[in-house]
């Protein structure tokens, strides 16, 4: 198989990435900034046996997706902020029924429309309130083309794996941008599923999808269990990638979008002789505590780049438990923070140190 | 000495070359993937393949070569 490098969009890139990794079933609906996800697949999902279907609206989108994925197959839908708050409902639902599916949100600025630039406004709705009841997805963070590709075929991997659906955060800047991408040979890690929906033929017992427990001792058992699994998972999955962090006195951190600028701001602090690091948290749920409190003796302050008005915020100051001031820049809307503007912030937490 | 190869881009793992080989030479790797997602066949045992190219007939892809 061929290893060569291509140039192509982030969008673009996951969705080919998706379909290698064995993604049989796309249904979007279009929103910018996530539409090129839609458009690729619709050229390539007929071309490779697979499914590609354009739904009335974003609800039934993800609730074709909770229907294929009640078969077994890997099924996969996209879409941008506002789209993401009409799924919230599907998604909820293919977490009670414990269906392992990918759901990718290519983040642009809110509250309501908004606008089409990009944003990271959608963390609290991503980590937090993926939609009502006890639950959580996975949520992977890209912060290059590659990494769109390369978690793509992670996601699918992982919503096998626990049998939960997975959403990778990305965002506008990171869906519209083109960098080289390599796609390397795909690992099959696709288990056998032997709860999904395919017909029994008379030969077993048939299996049942369903989220609804008119026993309330009946739900807080799966809930119970569901969250022996959520444990397990914050065992062995929450990943963050560390750069000059050893002796660093501040801080930066920031996922996704933001931490490619943060990273241009900690070398040229690094340059100005000033003792930054950045913490780039992968898995934004399970939020990799470690990472932070690994550093939280040797760093003095942490300042938290997102391009919202603050969201992650909140998981690092509880991943540092309070023991060093977190600072707060963003820029919202679809503005983007420049590597000199996050420099400037961390020249005056230098000031406020001395 | 026969040697039979599939193409991995044209695959769609159906299995259909599995059924036809009269050696039962050929099978389905699970553990990787085509570009197109799927599970594609192998020839397990090259020795032993006789170049009888069912397999090659039987293919709706047309994507095995039977070498011989």
């Amino acid at each position: 198989m061929s290893n060569e490098r291509m140039l192509m969009k982030g969008n673009e890139a996951l969705a080919e990435a998706a379909v290698r990794a064995g993604c049989k079933c796309y249904f979007g609906y279009p929103i910018t900034p996530q539409t090129e996800i839609a458009a690729y697949m619709s050229k390539r999902m007929p071309r490779c046996g697979g499914v590609f279907l354009q739904a009335e609206s974003e609800i039934a989108a993800i609730n074709m997706v909770y229907g294929a994925a009640a078969t077994g197959v890997r099924a996969m839908t996209s879409s941008s902020s506002p789209g993401i708050s009409l799924k919230s409902e599907g998604i909820s639902y293919a977490a009670g029924c414990d269906l392992p599916c990918v759901i990718v949100n290519v983040q642009r600025g809110g509250p309501g429309l908004g606008g089409i630039q990009p944003a990271q406004s959608d963390y609290y709705l991503a980590t937090k309130a993926g939609g009502h009841g006890d639950f959580s997805v996975i949520v992977y963070a890209p912060s290059s083309v590659q990494e769109m590709a390369d978690f793509a075929v992670k996601a699918f991997d992982m919503a096998d794996k626990y049998r939960m659906p997975v959403m990778i955060l990305s965002d506008g800047l990171l869906g519209q941008m083109m960098e080289p991408v390599v796609f390397p040979e795909i690992k099959n890690n696709e288990p056998e599923k032997d709860w999904a929906c395919t017909g029994h033929n008379n030969q077993r017992r048939h299996n049942v999808v369903n989220s609804l427990y008119l026993k309330p001792e009946e739900l807080e058992q799966s809930n119970i269990e569901r969250f022996k699994k959520y444990d397990t998972i914050k065992q062995e999955l929450p990943e963050a990638e560390t750069y000059l962090t050893e002796d660093a006195e501040i801080i930066v951190t920031g996922y996704g979008a933001a931490a490619r600028i943060a990273r241009s701001a900690v070398n040229a602090a690094r340059a100005e002789g000033i003792k930054a690091g950045l913490i780039r948290p992968i898995t934004l749920w399970p939020f990799p505590e470690k990472a932070y409190a690994d550093t939280v003796d040797t760093a003095k302050a942490y300042l938290c780049t997102e391009l919202s008005m603050g969201q992650m915020i909140d998981d690092v100051r509880l991943a540092t438990s309070c023991r060093r001031p977190v600072r707060f820049f963003g820029r919202t809307g679809g503005v983007i923070p420049t590597p000199a503007e996050i420099l400037a912030q961390i020249k005056l937490i230098k000031e406020e140190l001395k | 000495m026969a040697k039979m190869t599939v193409l991995n881009d044209k695959c769609k793992g159906c299995g259909l070359c599995v059924t036809a080989c009269p050696k039962k030479l050929i099978v389905l790797r699970k553990d990787i993937r085509t570009p197109k997602g799927y599970c594609p066949a192998e020839c397990s045992d090259v020795s032993s393949c006789t170049g009888c190219a069912l397999c090659y007939t039987m293919c709706p892809d047309c994507a095995i070569i039977v070498e011989r």
